[in-house]
């Protein structure tokens, strides 16, 4: 593939530009993609999979997948969605074929975590609670309270009903509210 | 006095990911290239494979007329082959292959 002109690969370029340029078939333009909302998307991962090594595998899954399908992407779509629900696809596969192989992995980093956490016993309350969700709340609850996705966006990323997220968000909110033993201020 | 919703918003964002990870992001680009080479790789060895197998069959009917040609050709065409070899290597498709 030929690669395109280089502004559309400048450090402050819109996501749009970008899509635009890595669908023709610029890896500059795509880099600069990965670097945008890698962030975004191993937070989401790490807090859907519970497992930081197996996100970060998944992270990077995804990048890959996406670049193979960039083409399906309208310019004007919400990137960090697609990429958030291509995550969750393999989020999914992941976790119901490869649950046991990580675990050993996955206590050394809660045991990580955990030690270099300002407030241990909160952080662990937290963990505990976001594992006893059921996997599509703690999506919905770590796209929404955590990731800072609006309900629409968690509701494109996931492939579930607005209102699905909504109550997913609500339930899941007031059982981490009642985790970490604080009143929910809310009616 | 935080809200419970800062609260919790304070937790999640203690574990967050590092906005810029270097690390990461090589690691990604790697593999898409390693994947890349590996695609170009299979291609191009599939296409010599179907290349020297139509040679391999048509050889028969064309040994006569390339036997007769060779004489005469040969000349041009070893000065063809080091043309494109040194235009090859002087552009810099060889030595320094673009990513």
């Amino acid at each position: 593939m030929a690669e395109p002109s280089r502004p559309a690969a400048r450090l402050g370029a819109s996501d749009e530009a970008l899509v635009e340029a890595a669908q023709r078939g610029s890896s500059e333009a795509f880099s600069r993609l990965v670097e945008r909302h890698q962030q975004a998307l191993r937070a989401f991962l790490r807090r859907a999979c519970r497992d930081w090594a197996l996100a970060d595998d998944l992270a990077q899954e995804t990048f890959l997948l996406a670049w193979s399908r960039i083409d399906r992407l309208s310019p004007d779509g919400n990137v960090r969605a697609w990429l958030c629900g291509i995550g969750y696809n393999k989020c999914l596969t992941a976790l119901r074929s490869d649950r046991r192989s990580r675990q050993r992995e996955s206590d050394y980093q809660k045991a990580v975590s955990v030690a270099s956490s300002p407030a241990p016993e909160d952080r662990m309350a937290l963990e505990r609670a976001m594992e006893d969700l059921p996997l599509e709340q703690r999506a919905c609850v770590a796209l929404c309270l955590a990731g800072e996705f609006s309900h629409a966006e968690a509701a494109d990323a996931l492939k579930l009903p607005l209102g699905t997220v909504k109550s997913h968000v609500t339930r899941g909110r007031l059982r981490l509210l009642q985790a970490l033993g604080a009143a929910d201020d809310q009616p | 006095m935080t809200s419970p919703d800062e609260r919790l918003a304070a937790l999640f964002a203690a574990d967050l990911p590092p906005a810029r990870d270097a690390a990461f992001q090589a690691g990604v680009l790697e593999e898409l290239a390693r994947r890349r080479f590996l695609n170009e790789l299979a291609l191009w060895t599939g296409a010599c494979g179907v290349g020297g197998a139509v040679f391999w069959l048509l050889w028969p009917a064309l040994a006569p007329t390339v036997m007769i040609l060779s004489w005469s050709l040969a000349p041009g065409a070893i000065a063809a082959v080091a043309a494109g070899s040194i235009l090859a290597i002087t552009s810099g498709r060889i030595l320094s292959p673009r990513s």
